[in-house]
This record gives structure tokens, C-alpha cells and sequence, in this order.
């Protein structure tokens, strides 16, 4: 919803690239095979293709050489893990909407900062063209933080809440 | 002037509104699937709205999605661009309803000209001629025959609620009918649901021309001089370009009167086009799409118009700012980029553009979302690119486009840019001998790593 202009990462060209119909072919036998990673080796050249957690595969990886270790990357995939680096669990949008945190503007919000909180508990609600999406608590455990404020629009898959899961 | 526009498409019609809207002074909202997270749409335009994962229904064809964002983002219309949303009469109709403005003409118009043979019967009624066949709807074989006693075979049968080849059976003559009305009802039935069929006259060695229309929706209709997009490859237009080649200019007033009569008679409001077969020195109305077209920028290089920045103008209330009939001068030609194979029967294909230089200089247009890196997505359609090039005359467009395809560099996945040179060297369509066989009719081979067209001996 805000301005948002941002660098594209171009990464260098010419790398060795292995032919995309078997990039494909892999793919293929990785979502037929449901195992979770496949690497080939062919001379220098050393192909990843990995699955989602879903079991989805994700684009493949690509193609790393020996003699250029770690250097270009591709650039993250949009969705970060469900837990985030400080073992934090955000709860995201899955529609896009305006954000509320009571039933009603004269009523307490449904959760605060502190708060302890059951998979399954209402969070939020989005309005999505006038009907009213009660959000859901996806894991136990404690809010720390309150990522949107009330009344404003948010986006799908936009982080909503950070927990701090149980166990 | 409508202050925020929403872009409910991607790709490079996205950028082309969110260029219009810049031009403008309008503020542009994109929205995107997460499979778009990089594109250029949604790092170009002034706002941006994620509204889904990546498969179109759940993202650029979610409508509840696509009102929210407008809603959230307070963008007072939506324009459609083309493909998507953009012939769906239900989605415009909930935008008047959310009171949202549909850039486009209104629900009932598109309804209208979405249903095959009531687009026929409208486009009859307002002295258009259509190919010769039956009226409205055939329900027995019988039907089929006596059509066939009126205007003669072969005949061509066709599903109502059809498109892409599906439900058609070319009939050669009244013993076939039977079985061809029998398959195409089925055909149609299985492919939409609807196995309503109509029954045409067959056309042999015809050409597609068609008329772009701009209506203000209170009763002005500009017809611009045609495009012939006969250049096809499985029904898929792949090369477009106007002047048609070898068009009478009898026929061309003829058509665009034509094209402004259906306009009129629909209280048409915006942007669309009227499509026709050419054929034998006739043209028949075979249907109106009702949205911007993938290759109005050939009107745009020869007529001097920007036909976007004239939509969002209408839908403002602004009305247009061309004449009723606009001239055009020179020759213009549109080559669309596919990311598919043509050395591999058009095999889609997705992956990183590693290297990416687009041609320019003088009359090159290059409208595209590439940009060195970018990921092509494996959920939409295959269009990388659209050249456009403009000359004084059609031997000049050649040369250009020639020039100008030479310069493309697109590197990590195969696309259509040799196929485009390799039409450009064949001498049938230099002598501008082009009709919807003409890819058909033809053999692709690679010489040399080359590709080549050469006719195909019976």
C-alpha cells in the first residue's frame, strides 16, 4: 500500500546453464517422486532442484559452478519461514482487506500485546467487500507484537501478528 | 480526471496503463500475485496490492480480491487491460454495483457481444454484414441442410458459446450434416457446457482485418483504418500490422462504417474492436471483443492516437480527443515475443531472462516487463514482448522490423524472434500475399541454426 520502488537485482549472465528441458525433466521427477531434493552432476556443473515445504516444487536453484562458491544467489523467495529467525510466528492475511482488531468500534479489541492465545482463536477480523473475515490464531501461544493498526488496509499474505509458539 | 486507476492485469499491458496513468497525472495501483512479487508492474506503479498466490484464479481473476484492493486503495476505477477480467461481464457489472468505474463499456455490451450468435444477429441488425448462414441458433440437422440449399457448401459449423476451434465441423456437403451436427453439439457441449450450435458459410484463403473503435458513450464513434492480423498460428495472432496489404480503399470506408454502426447501435462506451473476414474482395463480422486489444499499438504508431490515455479520458467523462474517422500514415507492424520454442513446436517456456537487450532507433517500440533476471513465471501466458515498428510504407516496415529483430537479444529462454524473421524473408508475405493458412501452409526448418519458411509441396 505504500510507495514501494525497489532495486531489482539483476544477476550476472552467462553463467553455465544446463539445458531448461532437462531443468524441466527434473522438476517433473521431483513432483511424480515426492522426495524432497535432487542434485545432478554434470562435469562442473552441479543442479539442486528442491521442494517446497508443501511439497511443491520451487523453482529450481541455479546452477552453481566450483569455482564460484555462494556468490550469486537467487534473490529470496518472497515468503519467509513461518518461523522467523528470533522463533517468532507471524500470522498473515489471506485476503486482502481492511483490518480490524474488534468485533465492533465499541468494543475492546479481541487481543492485546501480552496476551495468551489458542490455535484457532480469533485474532482479527478483515472486511473483504462488506463481509466480515474472523482471522484465526494458526498456532498456540503468546502475541507479542501487533504488526497493522486498526482500520487499515492490508494486502494478502501480509504479516498481521507475531506469536511467540508454545513448546 | 478519475485521480487513482487500479490495474487489475500484469505483464506488459500493466505497464503500458501504468504509462498512460504517468502521462496523465493519475496515480496507478497494481496488483500482483506472489509469483509477481518482482515484476516491473508492481515496482513501476505508484501503489501496489498483493492480492493472491500465484494461480489467476486465486489472484488476477479473484474478484472479491480485486474490489478489496480498489476498496483499500481508494482507486476510483479499474481498467482490465486485456485476457483476465477484461470480457467479464459479471466483474463489470460488480464494479458499477461497489461503485467502482469499469474502464470499458458497460455489462450489458459486453454480455451482449460475449454470446457468439446474439453478437451475430446485433451486428445483422445494424447492417453488418455477417457470413452468410443461419439465423441465430441451429437446432436439427435439418436446419443444417436447408442453410446449405440457401447459401451453399461447404458450410461451417460452429459452437454459440464457442471459441479456439472447439464444436467446429467443416461440412462439404448435405450428406455430411448429420454426423458433423451430431460431433459439433457434443464438442460444444463437453468444451462449455452449451451445445448450441449456428451454421456459416466456409470461407477459403481468407484474411483477418479488423477496425479499432473508441465510443465517448453519448453517440461519438471514431473507426480507425484497419489492422490485418492474419499472420495466425493455431488461431493465435502473431504478427499484425496496418495498412492491410492490398485493401481497397472502397473497402476499407465500407469497413470502418461498418465497425461504427455496430458501435452506434450498442451505446458502445470505450475502447474495442470489431473483427471481420476478408475474403474475395467481401468482409463478414465474425465477432466484437469488447477491451484493448494485444496489438492496438499498431493504431497507436500509424494514427498518432494513444488509445489508453483516450479510455481512461471516457471513463473520466471527459469524452474522446480524435475525430470520427481518424487518418493514419505510413506502415506499421507488430511482432509479438512469446517465450516459446518455435524449433520445438512452440514448447512454453519459463525460467530467468539472463540477458535482455531490446532493439531501438528510429520508428522501434518495444512495450515489455523483461528486465535482465527476471524470472518468467510458469502461471501466465507466454507474451514477453511486443516490437512495433513504423515506416513510411510497408517495404519499409520489413526492412525495419528486419533490422530491429536482428538487434533483440533476449538470452536464457527460447522465443518467437526467429520465427518473426524467418515470415520477413518469405516472399509471399514481402508481396504481402498474407491470409490465416499462411503458417499452416507452411514448414519451419533450421538451416544453418537459421530458422526458414518453405512452402510445403502437395
Amino acid at each position: 500500500m505504500q510507495e514501494r520502488r525497489e532495486k531489482i537485482e539483476a544477476e550476472g549472465a552467462g553463467r553455465q546453464m544446463l539445458p531448461h528441458e532437462d531443468l524441466r525433466r527434473l522438476v517433473e521427477l521431483l513432483r511424480e517422486s515426492g522426495i524432497g531434493e535432487i542434485s545432478v552432476r554434470q562435469g562442473d556443473l552441479e543442479v539442486t532442484v528442491k521442494a517446497r515445504s508443501e511439497g511443491l516444487p520451487v523453482q529450481a536453484a541455479p546452477p552453481s559452478l566450483p569455482d564460484e562458491p555462494e556468490r550469486a544467489k537467487p534473490p529470496a523467495p518472497e515468503e519467509p519461514p513461518a518461523v522467523e529467525g528470533n522463533g517468532l510466528h507471524a500470522v498473515r492475511s489471506p485476503v486482502v482487506g481492511t483490518f480490524y482488531r474488534s468485533p465492533s468500534p465499541d468494543d475492546p479489541p479481541y487481543v492485546e500485546v501480552g496476551d495468551r492465545v489458542e490455535a484457532g482463536q480469533t485474532l482479527c477480523i478483515i472486511e473483504a467487500m462488506k463481509l466480515m473475515n474472523e482471522i484465526p490464531a494458526d498456532v498456540s501461544g503468546e502475541v507479542v507484537e501487533v504488526l497493522v493498526e486498526n482500520a487499515s488496509g492490508v494486502e494478502y499474505d501480509q504479516p498481521l501478528f507475531y506469536l511467540r509458539p508454545e513448546g | 480526471m478519475i485521480g487513482k486507476v487500479l490495474i487489475a492485469n500484469r505483464g506488459e499491458i500493466a505497464l503500458r496503463v501504468i504509462r498512460a496513468c504517468r502521462e496523465l497525472g493519475v496515480r496507478s495501483v497494481a496488483v500482483y500475485s506472489t509469483a509477481d512479487a518482482d515484476s516491473l508492474h508492481r515496482i513501476l506503479a505508484d501503489e501496489s496490492v498483493c492480492i493472491g498466490p500465484p494461480p489467476a484464479s486465486e489472484s488476477y481473476l479473484n474478484i472479491p480480491a480485486i474490489i478489496s484492493a480498489a476498496e483499500v486503495s481508494g482507486a476510483q476505477a479499474i481498467h482490465p487491460g486485456y485476457g483476465f477480467l477484461s470480457e467479464n461481464a459479471r466483474f463489470a457489472e460488480i464494479c458499477e454495483r461497489s461503485g467502482v468505474r469499469f474502464i470499458g463499456p458497460s455489462s450489458k455490451a459486453i454480455a451482449r457481444m460475449g454470446d457468439k450468435s446474439a453478437a451475430r444477429e446485433t451486428a445483422a441488425r445494424a447492417g453488418v454484414p455477417v457470413v452468410p448462414g443461419s439465423e441465430g441458433v441451429c437446432s436439427s440437422a435439418e436446419e443444417v441442410m436447408r442453410v446449405g440449399a440457401e447459401v451453399g457448401y461447404p458450410l461451417l459449423i460452429k459452437a454459440a458459446a464457442g471459441g479456439g476451434g472447439k464444436g467446429m465441423r467443416v461440412v462439404e456437403n448435405e450428406r455430411e450434416a448429420k454426423a458433423a451436427f451430431v460431433a459439433a453439439s457434443r464438442e460444444a457441449k463437453a468444451a462449455f457446457g452449451d451445445g448450441s450450435v449456428y451454421v456459416e458459410r466456409y470461407l477459403e484463403r481468407l484474411r483477418h482485418v479488423e477496425i479499432q473503435v473508441l465510443a465517448d458513450g453519448r453517440g461519438r464513434v471514431a473507426a480507425f483504418p484497419e489492422r490485418d492480423c492474419s499472420i495466425q498460428r493455431r488461431h493465435q495472432k502473431l504478427l499484425e500490422e496496418s495498412p492491410a496489404p492490398d485493401f481497397p480503399d472502397e473497402v476499407r470506408t465500407r469497413m470502418m462504417d461498418a465497425a461504427a454502426s455496430l458501435a452506434l447501435s450498442l451505446e458502445y462506451e470505450g475502447a474495442g474492436t470489431v473483427e471481420f473476414v476478408y475474403s474475395g474482395g467481401e468482409f463478414y463480422f465474425i465477432e466484437m471483443n469488447t477491451r484493448l486489444q494485444v496489438e492496438h499499438p499498431v493504431t497507436e504508431m500509424v494514427a498518432g492516437v494513444d488509445l489508453v490515455s483516450e479510455q481512461i479520458r471516457i471513463a473520466s467523462g471527459e469524452g474522446m480527443s480524435v475525430p470520427e474517422r481518424p487518418t493514419a500514415s505510413g506502415h506499421a507492424m507488430e511482432f509479438r515475443i512469446n517465450a516459446e520454442d518455435p524449433r520445438k513446436n512452440f514448447i512454453p517456456q519459463t525460467g530467468q531472462v539472463e540477458f535482455y537487450n531490446p532493439p531501438g532507433g528510429p520508428g522501434v517500440r518495444v512495450d515489455s516487463h523483461l528486465y535482465p533476471g527476471y524470472r518468467v513465471p510458469p502461471h501466465y501466458d507466454s507474451l514477453l514482448a511486443k516490437l512495433i515498428v513504423h515506416a513510411n510504407d510497408r517495404h519499409g516496415a520489413v526492412r525495419r522490423g528486419v533490422r530491429a529483430l536482428d538487434e533483440f537479444a533476449i538470452a536464457g529462454l527460447e522465443t518467437t524472434l526467429p520465427l518473426h524473421l524467418a515470415v520477413l524473408e518469405d516472399e509471399g508475405f514481402v508481396k504481402g500475399d498474407v491470409y490465416t493458412g499462411f503458417l499452416a501452409e507452411r514448414r519451419l526448418a533450421s538451416e544453418d541454426g537459421v530458422l526458414k519458411l518453405s512452402t510445403l509441396t502437395a
